[in-house]
């Protein structure tokens, strides 16, 4: 009877210490999740917001889009629940999701999704015929599962005032433009409700402002610059990174208007020491790059040298009369944007080439491009949109052409990359299974916060 | 200008000239005080600034041998210890460093000179140190003087340069603070006192260079007005003081010392002028203040001076002006005015000395009438006597005649009878006639005033004489009227003026038996009427002239010499005057003022109206 009783004994502390550790794991409803962001927007419509990743996490908490893409790329259904390609890769056709609803109660119909995507792409032939939407084009689309995975594809339903409503999982609550958003949780959300009840986002935050925010407790979540990110992991934050998806790189708004001037500008790219600045600037973050897409992504980025020449620089500065100078723009809000700026001025300096610093300066800046995707094709070629350069003419997608493509964007001059880096996150030990997609996307919808009272 | 006046102005102008005089000693005085008060004031303000400017320097250089010292810096060295090992991770020690420290420049070296980390220029990381082999022999020197390159501009600043101990390749700490508008601010400075900073780049003054620790309007002002003081101090590059005045106001004038500011190196450069501005506006202030005081004392002097000036040359020109009234009593005939004599000072005397005057004018007057009367009683027992003993003489030969001839022929004595009682009636009738002109001189008839025309009369005297101007064998008299036809009506007695003017025209006519000119004019004047008698005969001698109106002198064979006393006593009974002007062969001009008398008129003009039985006009 005694070792029985010691038996009971000891599976019942067995059962109260595998319930305990179960009530730490298993998910919790409620709270809210403070975020805070470096992005700014004065608009929600995402049809009008700039791309950038901090966009695109935003856009995912208020809008869906027809299908969205995985960590390894390929793309899943969302408010598409099926689709199926016609007239030989020229077109898709979309079934929708049925029962999904507007934060403002209206039912997902076809024409709104239409509207929706009409408004984003004007080029597009948007039809709909039943519970079918149609997408057509005069040639083979093979990125456009890709391409409307983009933020800018959500749908939202515009009231007469031109306000979008989405079907994400959440819904606004406060909108202050620029400032700050306040979104409560879906309660119809067609994908499950989110754990959280409420989502408080500060906006326009500089990276030591959010990190600021995360160590005095008033954000959850954070945005870590790269030179940050030991400084995070120290403080036993959460740190989630991405692929290194974002492109840092000096852009030309026109193309060499001359020989001298393609030349200063190639003098100036081989006068660039990416080592340094990544060792010491990034502390090591995300890659040195010579190409627009990363290696991770191309698989070729190694052939393009990082590695500056400041003989041939020399020598074609040497062919340069006078003093060749440029005006380098920057993001004044961002420290490490005016940092390397300062060091291509200095490495510039030290070739003969005279770089003056502006950031409003506008015909040469230093930029951030996150890249469109992760998948290789979809990101050059919106980059090489956003570039304004002569479409590719590519016949199939493969890696040749991929090659050759790129190769052919950096011989136009009105590029120099620089980096590629990760976007990274951090987060107090309190908020649960969120993560952060190779992409650099946010997902926070499956997120909860562990409550501080047992 | 009266004699109270003028002794007013000059009471006046010596009391403002020495109130004035003071004024101006006083504020002299007081200027040069403060003159020097201000000189030593300056002087110590620029030793206190100098004194806080070394104290910055030596705060720069106490932070910069803490971080020197700092356990931070140390493990920086210990890692890299004169090697190439990976300095990444102290990219941005310097600036939390700077930043805990309170400096606005740091940078770490290694041993090299190589920057490890930079606050001020954070991407200048691996290149080195400019200055490294200036500032490293400098390492335990006091703070000094650097230009500083930064990425986009230059900076001057106040650096010192420290090692961090005990290693064999240590890590060099260059900081300090950036000479600006912030650092010029925490100076501690009198409230008066400004400080700026120029910094010394390029070849001739800009204000862009000039950094200015007060925000006020002033100092956005036109700082081009300090560019002589800083090319001074630039060529000299030696202190000194110049005034630097902002406006017209001379309040708004400071004085500026220029102290110049140089760096580390062979030929120590002149890297910047600090200028010490004195705000000279309490002295001018207080100085004004003075002159103001100065001015109103001398103002409220003046005006009392006025007053007491009016009241004493009052006091004294009182019996003055008495004297000069009395004076001018006595010009007008009154003679017995006397003035009142109070006192025993000079005026007095002269009051005194007055009264005694117009006594002893009296007294010579009544003796001058006396003299005059008597005179006139010879003149007239005289012309009497003359008159008389005339007709007396044949009255004796006849009645001698008369007698001889009853004794002698008795029988011529009828026919001798005859002819006496003739000639005893015909001289009794010249003693008859003369003394008929004695009884009618004494009984001159008193003016029958009336409106008369003077021109009128004149042209009647012309009239009635003119067949006399021309007498045929007699040399001719030309006779001129010049008549002011402006002239109204006076009061007078018509035929009185007739024969006052017939006599002066018998007179010229005597006068001129050669024949000659005659004018009668006629003109006005303020209040009066003037008619001039004038002729071109022989003339008077002064005497004659002095004498020629007293009754019965004649200087003619045969007047009775009432002719002129006559006309004198016409214009007398008319209120008038007449006046005689003479030379000897030029001839003689009797001029008659007679007064228009208004008054008169109107009485003259009532009396008519009332004796017409018609109302009154005015």
């Amino acid at each position: 009877m005694k070792r029985t009783g010691l038996q009971w004994l000891a599976i019942s502390v067995l059962l109260i210490s595998a319930l305990s550790a179960n009530a730490d794991t298993r998910p919790q409803y409620g709270g809210t999740l403070h975020i805070t962001t470096s992005m700014s927007t004065s608009s929600l419509d995402p049809a009008e917001m700039p791309d950038s990743v901090g966009a695109r996490n935003l856009v995912a908490l208020i809008f869906d889009t027809l299908v969205i893409v995985d960590a390894t790329g390929r793309p899943q259904s969302a408010l598409a629940e099926s689709w199926q390609s016609v007239a030989g890769d020229r077109g898709v056709e979309f079934h929708l999701r049925r029962n999904v609803k507007f934060h403002d109660g209206n039912p997902l119909t076809t024409e709104i999704v239409v509207s929706s995507l009409r408004k984003a792409n004007p080029a597009w032939n948007v039809t709909a015929g039943g519970d079918v939407v149609s997408i057509e084009s005069a040639g083979a689309i093979p990125e456009l599962l890709q391409e409307l995975s983009l933020s800018r594809n959500a749908i939202a339903k515009r009231d007469a005032t031109g306000n979008p409503s989405g079907t994400g999982p959440f819904h606004i609550v406060d909108w202050q433009p620029g400032k700050r958003l306040v979104a409560a949780a879906n309660e119809d959300y067609w994908n499950g409700r989110p754990f959280v009840d409420e989502i408080d986002i500060d906006m326009g935050r500089t990276f030591r402002d959010q990190m600021n925010a995360l160590e005095s407790g008033r954000a959850d979540l954070a945005e870590v610059a790269p030179e940050q990110m030991h400084r995070a992991v120290s403080q036993r934050y959460e740190l989630l990174r991405s692929s290194p998806i974002e492109l840092i790189a000096l852009k030309f708004a026109k193309e060499a208007a001359s020989a001298q001037e393609k030349a200063s500008r190639d003098a100036l790219r081989l006068s660039i020491e990416r080592q340094s600045m990544h060792n010491v600037l990034l502390q090591g973050a995300g890659q040195p790059s010579a190409s627009l897409l990363p290696t991770w992504m191309s698989g070729y980025g190694f052939v393009f040298s990082t590695e500056p020449d400041r003989l041939r620089a020399q020598q074609l500065r040497d062919q340069i009369p006078g003093v060749p100078s440029f005006t380098l723009g920057y993001d004044n809000n961002d420290p490490l944007a005016r940092l390397l700026a300062e060091r291509v001025a200095l490495n510039a300096k030290e070739t003969g080439l005279s770089v003056q610093l502006n950031a409003s300066a506008t015909e040469l800046r230093l930029v951030r491009i996150p890249l469109a995707s992760c998948d290789p094709w979809s990101s050059l070629l919106v980059l090489n949109n956003q570039l304004g350069l002569p479409p590719i003419e590519a016949k199939a997608h493969s890696l040749d052409q991929l090659f050759a493509s790129e190769q052919s964007m950096l011989a136009s001059g009105r590029i120099i990359p620089l980096f590629h880096l990760p976007l990274a996150y951090a987060a107090g030990t309190n908020l649960r299974d969120w993560t952060v997609m190779p992409g650099g996307k946010l997902n926070v919808t499956g997120a909860w916060l562990k409550s501080s009272q047992p | 200008m009266s004699f109270r006046r003028k002794l007013l102005l000059v009471f006046s102008v010596s009391v403002a000239l020495s109130v004035a005089a003071v004024a101006w000693l006083v504020q002299e005085v007081t200027r040069k005080a403060f003159e020097e008060t201000e000189n030593q004031r300056t002087s110590q303000l620029v030793g206190q600034f100098q004194r806080e400017f070394n104290r910055q320097g030596e705060e720069v250089t106490r932070r910069v041998e803490n971080i020197a010292a700092s356990e931070t810096v140390n493990r920086m060295g210990a890692a890299l210890n004169g090697t190439s090992a990976d300095s990444a991770e102290y990219f941005d020690l310097a600036r939390s460093l700077a930043e805990s420290h309170q400096l606005d420049f740091l940078e770490l070296l290694d041993s090299r000179g190589m920057i490890v980390s930079s606050a001020q220029w954070a991407a200048k990381f691996g290149y080195p140190e400019p200055a490294f082999q200036i500032l490293s022999p400098s390492a335990q020197q006091p703070a000094f003087l650097k230009l500083e390159q930064l990425q986009d501009s230059t900076a001057l600043g106040l650096f010192t340069v420290r090692t961090s101990a005990g290693r064999e390749h240590p890590v060099y700490v260059v900081g300090g603070r950036r000479l600006d508008k912030t650092f010029l601010s925490t100076l501690n400075v009198a409230p008066e006192m400004r400080v700026l900073l120029y910094q010394n780049r390029g070849e001739t003054f800009s204000a862009d260079l000039l950094v200015n620790a007060s925000a006020s309007s002033r100092d956005a002002r036109a700082a081009e007005k300090l560019a002589p003081l800083v090319d001074a101090v630039r060529r000299s590059n030696q202190e000194m003081s110049t005034p630097v005045r902002w406006s017209s106001d001379r309040a708004d004038e400071e004085i500026f010392h220029a102290i110049p500011l140089r760096g580390l190196g062979e030929n120590r450069p002149l890297l910047g002028i600090l200028l010490i501005g004195q705000s000279r506006r309490n002295y001018v202030q207080l100085s004004r203040r003075i002159k103001d005081a100065a001015l109103l004392a001398g103002a409220g002097g003046i005006v009392l001076a006025l007053f007491l000036s009016g009241w004493a040359a009052a006091r004294v020109t009182r019996p003055i002006e008495e004297l000069a009234g009395a004076a001018q009593s006595v010009a007008a005939g009154s003679w017995d005015t006397r003035v009142q004599v109070n006192g025993h000072d000079e005026v007095s005397q002269l009051a005194n000395s007055f009264n005694q005057m117009t006594t002893e004018l009296l007294a010579q007057k009544e003796r001058l009438v006396q003299a005059e009367r008597v005179a006139a009683w010879r003149e007239l027992a005289r012309r009497l006597a003359h008159e008389l003993k005339n007709p007396l003489f044949p009255l004796q030969l006849t009645v001698e005649n008369l007698i001889r001839a009853r004794t002698q022929s008795p029988e011529q004595f009828e026919e001798v009878f005859r002819e006496s009682s003739q000639t005893l009636l015909s001289e009794l009738a010249n003693l008859k006639g003369i003394i008929g002109r004695f009884s009618e001189f004494s009984k001159m008839p008193q003016p029958q005033l009336q409106r008369v025309n003077v021109n009128q009369v004149l042209r009647g005297v012309v009239q009635l004489f003119q067949a006399q101007l021309n007498v045929p064998g007699k040399p001719a008299i030309e006779c001129r009227s010049e008549t002011d036809e402006s002239l109204g009506t006076i009061a007078a007695d018509p035929e009185l003026l007739h024969r006052a003017i017939s006599n002066l025209v018998l007179n010229a006519m005597d006068a001129m038996p050669q024949g000659g000119k005659l004018t009668l004019l006629s003109r006005r004047e303020p209040q009066k009427v003037v008619i001039e008698v004038a002729d071109t005969g022989t003339g008077l001698t002064p005497e004659e002239c002095a004498r020629i109106f007293t009754p019965y002198y004649t200087n003619k064979q045969h007047g009775s010499g009432l002719g002129l006393a006559i006309v004198q006593s016409v214009v007398s009974d008319h209120g008038g005057t007449i006046t005689v002007r003479s030379q000897p062969g030029k001839g003689t001009a009797f001029v008659i003022e007679l007064p228009e008398r208004p008054e008169l008129l109107a009485e003259i003009a009532e009396s008519r109206a009332q004796h017409a039985g018609e109302p009154v006009r005015n």
